[in-house]
């Protein structure tokens, strides 16, 4: 993906109506996954009239992570039709356009892109999906009370993982192309678009980081902490968190029959979402299982997180959209664990000098 | 012409006999039935019916020795019990109850069998084809109009009698870590984000952080079966012998389902039992911009009654000054209603809608108290009574109904209403409505309500002369 040097990154301003009329020929012409309400709940979903997304949003509940890695894939199919064995490969990804991205979760692709394209051998799927898939970002008016995304490196407004990008103005919308492709993408449809001169609409003020962010050093030394134990006594082991989590990636693959309607049957193997935080998740033949406590669980897919993914591919798998924290039924929350990593008892006032926010 | 697939299960020792007589006599039964042998009508769980009608036949007839003729003695008692129950659940879920259906035939009434056959034959004919397996990927048909909250009473709470008796749960929690009478705690805390959760004190010295208010929404009962019980939970950590846990009246029916269903001796648990007057609404991460609106009380404590926990050792606080006035009707007791009062194909879309929303990440099933199976009957390797597919051609949402319909249907008579598996749904799956209409059926029919007393599940004990059955 190249990237369009800042300095000549032109910004055009694009009013709400413009958006929706916008988004129209988007959906005529290629796949659209945009922000929509269902049944009161905020989603990415692929739509079919652009009048249904949404643009005053938080967070979509889950991360746009399930349009480039569903919960389940199927990853080909086995067909006997007539005694004879026909493997069939699964369908092409099409093109399509994912508007309303926040960049939390745009964050999040790269953590994904390290794993599955990055690393040899790099996934077909997942690859091909990207591939074929143009990024529209959408700033954030500001950070939700769980957020944490400056503590992670990134920003409510951060463009960098997107083709185009929106942030709010008065009036609308400035759009900025990020990528040659995202400015390919702005030139084949015919907006009149003015340019977005008004350089003084109030500079974005950066958000203050709120929690420490703790060396590697540091999640070294605490390993062994009884903590962990403390911490994840309240978990229940329900998987919500790594489920909605937009870098969460652990997956299980089962070869299933499906019966069709008229009986035939397909074989199909599949890839499905899993999550170390799991019992099962860690059984071996044999019905051992070397993490059996929620401790060791919730602390390996902390350690994930901060230290195992760092170590391995660079950055870390957390991009600080605050999820987990959101939907956790008994009040674990991540930026605690920061914080005591870090050696601050929580509740503190935090001096980020001292345990070096980053 | 409509040939309609109907699947039979007899009973090896009476109906499947029954049906031979009617063969010998040379009567009549339909052509369209494929009947399979069990060793006992109390054989056929709800899993293998509703597994039949996902592959697609249009009925399913059950047939078992008659009441006292029971080669086990009281299998044909449970499945006269559970029969009923899963009826009202598919109907709920919108399938016609009449494509499912219950008979006794012994093995010497070959008219009976062939009458019976006939009939439903006859009726499943009348229904026509069955619409219940999906075959779509994502689901958007069907839609409840939801009342808006706000239309209901705010909740109004008295924060004087909530410190007080939060400084009470506290002495009394300190008294007992100082006496040795318990080793640990559970009780709510709040974190620095000002959120109430739970919270697990040793030291007689950190009951200053324990907290009573109207955000004590979670089941602390939940975790006793871990602690207590290590066995059942595989897990080793933190087991204690004797536990004191700080309970609401909702939360003290728990422990009398936990007692009955001998999860852990009465012996080892001190009740700390809180006087209630309900609970607030928790806010939900649903994308949409916050709202500044007042948390309205939780629909759960509109349609409760108990203001005092039903057992408990300490009781904490005098009675409520403050008794939520529901108006008659909760929120939920109106969508129910709602549902109840559709077409059946009007309802499955309804809930295939909120279905198509499950991620399948069972935080339901790990946030609920009384769901206590080592490896849940869903997720076992050797028996994939769900396939893992979450989704394509329709498969995933076949999984997901046969997953929420069977958890509901596990829990009947047993869920007591906390609603912890709707609260820790990420996607905000109703599921509380399929528990509740449940637990009325199980009133309706058996005069039970869950944890009333030290009773367990009516599906497990034998029919008593005045329930009705059929």
């Amino acid at each position: 993906m190249s990237h369009i040097p800042v300095a000549e990154r032109r910004t055009k301003i694009i009013s709400r109506e413009q958006v929706f009329q916008w988004l129209a020929q988007l959906a005529g012409e290629m796949d659209l996954v945009a922000p929509i309400d269902v049944d009161g709940y905020i989603f990415y979903r692929k739509i079919d009239d652009a009048d249904e997304v949404v643009l005053d949003y938080t967070k979509p509940v889950l991360s746009i992570k399930d349009v480039f890695f569903p919960p389940t894939d199927k990853l080909f199919l086995i067909e006997q039709p007539a005694g004879e064995l026909k493997i069939l490969p699964p369908a092409h990804s099409t093109k399509q356009v994912l508007f309303g991205v926040r960049p939390c979760d745009a964050r999040g692709l790269q953590v994904l892109d390290a794993v599955f394209i990055n690393t040899e051998p790099s996934d077909p799927y997942y690859t091909q999906r990207r591939d074929n898939s143009i990024l529209i970002g959408m700033a954030c008016h500001e950070m939700g009370a769980t957020c944490f995304c400056t503590e992670m490196g990134s920003s409510p407004d951060d463009a960098r993982d997107m083709d185009l990008m929106l942030t709010e103005v008065d009036g609308g919308y400035t759009l900025e192309s990020i990528t040659e492709r995202g400015s390919q993408l702005l030139k084949r449809f015919s907006l009149a678009l003015d340019d977005f001169s008004t350089k003084n609409t109030a500079e974005s003020a950066l958000p203050i980081s709120r929690y420490p962010y703790p060396s590697q050093e540091r999640w070294l030394d605490h390993f062994s902490d009884n903590y962990w134990e403390d911490m994840a006594e309240r978990c229940l082991s329900c998987r919500a968190c790594a489920y909605v989590c937009p870098t969460c990636r652990c997956f299980d693959v089962r070869d299933e029959i499906q019966t069709g309607d008229d009986g035939s049957q397909i074989y199909a193997r599949i890839r499905c979402w899993d999550s170390c935080t799991g019992y099962a998740y860690r059984r071996i033949a044999g019905g051992h299982n070397p993490r059996p406590e929620n401790a060791q669980r919730l602390r390996n897919r902390l350690y994930c997180k901060f230290f195992y993914f760092s170590q391995q591919y660079g950055p870390d798998a957390c991009t600080g959209c605050g999820r987990c924290i959101d939907v956790c039924p008994v009040g674990v929350d991540i930026t605690e664990v920061l914080q005591q990593i870090a050696g601050i008892t929580v509740g503190e006032q935090n001096n980020p000098e001292e345990v070096g926010v980053l | 012409m409509y040939r309609p697939k109907i699947i039979a299960f007899l009973c090896t020792w009476c109906s499947y006999t029954g049906a031979d007589t009617a063969g010998i006599a040379r009567l009549k039964s339909p052509a369209h039935f494929r009947a399979v042998r069990v060793p006992c009508s109390g054989r056929v769980s709800p899993e293998l019916i509703m597994r039949t009608f996902d592959q697609g036949a249009d009925g399913v007839l059950v047939l078992g020795c008659h009441i006292g003729e029971c080669h086990y003695d009281s299998g044909n008692h449970r499945t006269a019990k559970r029969i009923p129950v899963l009826k009202s659940l598919l109907e709920f879920a919108g399938l016609e109850p009449q494509r499912l259906r219950l008979d006794w035939v012994s093995a010497s009434e070959g008219e009976r069998f062939s009458r019976i056959a006939t009939e439903f034959c006859n009726e499943i004919l009348d229904l026509g084809p069955v619409r219940w397996r999906v075959n779509e990927d994502r689901y958007r048909a069907g839609k409840v109009d939801k009342q808006p909250i706000s239309d209901y009473d705010q909740p109004v709470f008295n924060q004087a009698v909530l410190d007080k008796q939060t400084d009470d749960m506290r002495k009394s929690a300190r008294e007992l870590l100082r006496s040795n009478q318990v080793d640990c705690v559970i009780g709510y805390e709040e974190d620095q984000r000002g959120r109430t959760r739970p919270t697990f004190i040793y030291n007689p010295d950190d009951c200053s952080r324990l907290v009573w208010n109207k955000n004590c929404t979670h089941n602390l009962a939940g975790y006793l079966s871990k602690k207590l019980n290590p066995g059942l939970t595989k897990s080793s950590e933190r087991t204690s012998l004797s536990i004191a846990v700080v309970v609401k009246p909702c939360d003290s029916r728990t422990i009398n389902v936990q007692l009955a269903e001998k999860v852990y001796q009465r012996e080892q648990l001190h009740i700390i039992g809180m006087t209630c007057s309900g609970v607030q609404e928790q806010p939900r991460s649903t994308g949409h911009l916050p709202s500044a609106q007042t948390p309205p009380l939780q629909g759960r404590c509109l349609d409760c009654s108990d203001r005092i926990p039903l057992v408990y050792d300490t009781l904490v606080g005098d009675s409520p000054d403050y008794i939520p006035d529901s108006k008659g009707i909760s929120p939920r007791a109106l969508k129910i209603t709602q549902l109840n009062a559709m077409a059946p194909a009007e309802r499955m879309d309804v809930w295939l809608r909120e279905f198509d929303r499950c991620i399948r990440c069972y935080a339901c099933r790990q946030a609920c108290p009384l769901c206590e199976c080592p490896t849940c009957l869903y997720e076992r390797d050797d028996s994939l009574w769900v396939s893992a597919a979450n989704g394509w051609d329709g498969v995933g949402l076949n999984e997901k109904r046969t997953f929420h319909l069977g958890r509901a249907y596990h829990l009947a008579g047993r869920c007591i209403g906390c609603d912890e598996c709707e609260r820790a749904c990420p996607v905000g799956i109703p599921i509380s409505y399929l528990n509740q209409m449940l637990a009325r059926e199980m009133e309706t029919l058996y005069h039970h309500q869950a944890g009333d007393s030290v009773a367990p599940t009516p599906f497990v004990t034998i029919l008593s002369g005045e329930e009705r059955f059929l």
